[in-house]
């Protein structure tokens, strides 16, 4: 079927909503969600949300700006820092007015907490920066914001998936998805393809990222030929479950828990004297794989312990209520007695496909792609450079979602309906076909695994060339034996066989475009860790990657870092 | 070694004609710390892969993955085996349209009974950029915060004998919804509003008072304390509207 709506918008994270919200009302607008859209996973964000209100402590916007560019390692572009700073009262006001319930005060105000990175007066201490619904903060924004969609009558298409997306004359002319009830393939032709696809944690083996996060809106423009930008800073956050990778927030931490290896020792202090457990993401997890690494893992094991012992039943039961109980059920541990096994996890990609600060997507020479957009965790507006401070994330989705939202609006006008080229579900019904006729192969769910074993152990935390090296030989052969993948269920309704075949060559892609960049950067910088280049080099190194496709050749090229406010400085805590 | 599990599943394809429901049974050998997501993974994995169930963050959070499990509705990503028999059985929720197997259409049920509840803050003050937040006790804050803690997984409707005989019928859920925003002094709409709502049999006055709901919340929301306050509110309510129309000004 062909339908037709002016601006599509791909996904219903908080990202894909917020820019919904403000383009609906004027034109015809319409999400497609691979998830039901309440199940999307902005809904699983659990420490809060920042913005430099001032509730419980003297801040402000630009303390806010200098620890997202500081915490970015000065890979941030300064003057998208500065958008996220100025604006984040007013979104977080704006989700106030709309009804979420978050904590207050013992006056009335939002209340705020601690988290990694954050400071004040410029990392002289941490400061209270984060709004928070307990631990629950992104799935109350994300009902919040899916009822005003209701409110607004928009139009939702769930459980629909991306496969393509349509060019005519170098602008956007629609996308191809496909439906999982039917199996049948349908044509959305529009003015405007937006993407908020959200992130790809599931490239790694241990991910706090939900089944879903299988980056095909990354892949898709990608394959198309537009480049990606900064893919090898991947985030790898401190505290997963051991052995499951499910998240344990940072709020934890900033309510006051603490790391400690085999010996009982308050480790974050040797890493970081004056935050400590609350340094930012990158040097937590370095701290946690040195300590394992060096033997002062619990037993010698692989994994450390967090404790909130101190904190009480009370604090726990109100502030932390969610990971209390899921602690306690999976793990069998009650956290006000009992020490819980963490492990560094997937949890974020700092890279994606580039934006400007309005969300329009920038081609190979930094050109506007014509009716393209692309805000939250797919998209790279490098806002959160080498790596993301917690809490950046939810502003970023509210803060940019709306711009991008804002843009649409403005640029529709010129934007006129481009014809539709011919079958252009061709391709994407060309590749179910020789997925569903091939007889003898290898299952995607195998491949899939081999894939997310190399990136964990040799594309992670720490890296080197040699890993790299094997790493990206690995990738190659893995495509290689993915033109031979197969699947046992043919039928057409719900077949999540087929998905995982799709979904899995974007993963390939993926892991192939973030080792190739990792491989290229030699210096050390926010989450990307080279043993054989421990240092950060500005003189050489203080750009952003790009990575494009050209003919089955991958090419890599550079661009300039905006600064504005901030000079790079070495980092310390 | 662990123990061997023997999983009696539901199957049933409603869209084939050529389909009968049926339960078909599977044998899992139990792993430490399995959960019935990681079990229904590997069955669909390795013995079925067109075992149909829903799943997404694995976490307890996006509340996608509930059925019944031995009997009672639970999510399946936080359900150890190690607590269950070595026989277990899994039915898809009643009440929601059946997708196939262990997979049900909660989003469709959900999406309406939000409309019919109108599930967002009702106020016509207008979004003022420059002003702070107004401000709220905590004790409030908190108080909103519980209710909204509902992750829409199902296991409440699915528990509740109305439900089951009456589809119509909104459920604790929804009461849980209109007391949420009963509590927020920045929804502005009126008793008689809430009223119109719930204060019929598809509402409040459904309810049978078997509290099914409440026993089986996943998130251990009070949903028996929501209504009876409901309850009462809406009581005082209907008595009001009877006097204003006995007694027109
Ligand atoms: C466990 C966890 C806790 C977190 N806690 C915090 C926190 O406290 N604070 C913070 O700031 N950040 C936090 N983050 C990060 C933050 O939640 C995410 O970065 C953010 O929610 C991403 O939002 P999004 O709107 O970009 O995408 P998502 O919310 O992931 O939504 C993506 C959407 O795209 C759809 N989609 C994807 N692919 C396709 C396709 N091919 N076709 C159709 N639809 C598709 C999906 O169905 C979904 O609707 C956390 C992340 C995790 C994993």
């Amino acid at each position: 079927m062909v339908f037709k709506h002016d601006v599509v918008i791909v996904g219903a994270g908080l990202a894909g909503l917020r820019a919904a919200l403000e383009v609906a009302g004027n034109v015809d607008v319409a999400l497609i969600s691979k998830v039901y859209p309440t199940r999307s996973h902005s809904g699983a964000a659990q420490g809060g949300i920042a913005a430099a209100l001032g509730n419980e402590e003297p801040d402000s916007w630009e303390w806010h700006m200098y620890d997202t560019v500081k915490g970015g390692d000065y890979l941030t572009d300064q003057h998208v820092a500065e958008i996220l700073a100025t604006d984040a009262p007013r979104a977080v006001y704006e989700l106030e007015h709309l009804g979420v319930p978050f904590n207050r005060t013992p006056d009335g105000k939002i209340a705020q907490r601690a988290f990694g990175g954050h400071t004040r007066d410029f990392g002289k201490a941490p400061v209270k920066r984060a709004c928070y619904a307990a631990d629950r903060t992104g799935r109350v924004m994300m009902d919040t914001l899916y009822f005003q969609a209701e409110r607004k009558g928009i139009k939702v298409y769930p459980e629909l998936q991306m496969l393509d997306l349509i060019f005519k004359d170098g602008q956007v002319a629609g996308l191809v998805a496909y439906e999982l009830a039917t199996g049948d393939v349908h044509v959305f032709h529009s003015r405007v393809v937006m993407l908020a696809t959200g992130g790809y944690g599931k490239v790694y083996k241990t991910t706090s990222n939900a089944f879903a996060n299988t980056g095909e809106g990354v892949y898709i423009p990608y394959r198309a030929g537009i480049p990606l930008e900064d893919m090898e800073f991947v985030q790898f956050h401190p505290t997963g479950i051991y052995g499951m990778g499910v998240l344990l927030s940072e709020a934890a931490r900033g309510e006051g828990g603490i790391l400690r290896n085999g010996s009982g020792e308050r480790f974050m202090e040797r890493y970081a004297p004056t935050i400590k457990d609350l340094a930012p993401r990158d040097m937590v997890s370095r701290a946690i794989r040195t300590e394992i690494l060096e033997g002062r893992g619990i037993g010698g094991k692989d994994y450390v312990h967090l404790d909130l012992t101190h904190l009480g039943e009370q604090k726990l039961a109100e502030r932390l209520s969610d990971i209390t109980s899921f602690v306690k059920i999976y793990l069998g541990i009650d956290p006000a007695k009992e020490l819980i096994p963490i492990q560094p996890t997937c949890h974020y990609m700092m890279g994606g496909i580039p934006c400007n600060v309005d969300g329009h997507v920038l081609g190979g020479s930094q050109e506007v792609v014509p009716g393209l957009y692309a805000a939250g965790e797919c998209s790279c507006l490098s806002l959160h450079g080498a790596n993301r401070l917690g809490c950046n994330s939810l502003l970023d989705l509210v803060v940019f979602g709306r711009r991008t939202g804002l843009q649409i609006g403005r640029d529709l006008a010129g934007l006129p309906w481009q014809e539709l080229p011919r079958n252009p579900e061709r391709p994407a019904l060309e590749r179910i076909r020789k997925i569903k006729e091939r007889k003898a192969g290898e299952k995607a769910a195998h491949l899939r695994s081999r894939l997310q074993e190399t990136m964990t152990l040799r594309c992670s935390v720490f890296r080197h060339e040699e890993t790299l090296v094997q790493a990206l030989s690995e990738i190659r052969s893995l495509e290689e034996r993915y033109g031979k993948v197969v699947i046992d269920n043919r039928g057409a309704r719900f077949n999540t066989d087929l998905l995982d075949a799709l979904e899995l060559e974007a993963l390939l892609g993926l892991a192939e475009a973030i080792t190739v960049s990792a491989l290229n950067r030699k210096e050390s910088r926010g989450a990307h860790s080279r043993d054989d280049y421990p240092e950060r080099n500005d003189e050489e190194w203080l750009k952003h990657t790009l990575i494009q496709k050209t003919d089955g050749e991958v090419r890599v090229f550079y661009k300039p870092v905006h600064i504005t406010r901030f000079q790079p400085k070495p980092r310390t805590y | 070694m662990g123990r061997s599990l023997k999983f009696n599943i539901f199957r049933y394809n409603p869209e084939d004609p050529a389909s009968v429901p049926h339960m078909e049974t599977f044998h899992l050998e139990e792993t430490d710390a399995m959960t019935l997501f990681i079990a229904l993974n590997r069955i669909r994995e390795e013995q079925d892969p067109s075992l149909q169930f829903d799943f997404m963050c694995r976490a307890g959070i996006c509340g996608s993955c509930a059925m019944l499990i031995n009997g009672r509705p639970d999510l399946a990503c936080h359900t150890k085996t190690k607590g269950l028999p070595e026989e277990i059985t899994l039915l898809p929720l009643p009440v929601f349209k059946l997708i196939g197997d262990l997979s049900v259409d909660t989003g469709t049920w959900f999406r309406a009974m939000n409309e019919k509840v109108q599930s967002w803050v009702h106020t016509d003050k207008v979004f003022d950029p420059q002003a702070p937040e107004e401000r709220m006790e905590n004790q409030l804050a908190e108080e909103i915060y519980e209710l909204e803690r509902c992750v829409e997984c199902g296991c409440c409707v699915a528990a509740c004998g109305k439900a089951n005989m009456r589809p119509e019928f909104m459920g604790a859920v929804a009461f849980n919804r209109i007391a949420r925003f009963m509590m927020d002094p920045r929804d502005q709409r009126t008793g008689d509003q809430y009223f119109e709502v719930v204060g019929n049999e598809e509402g409040i006055f459904g309810c049978l008072g078997l509290l099914g709901c409440e026993d089986v919340c996943p998130k251990d929301i009070p949903l028996q304390d929501q209504l009876g306050l409901l309850r009462r509110k809406m009581g005082w309510q209907s008595v009001r509207h009877l006097f204003s129309k006995l007694l027109p000004e």
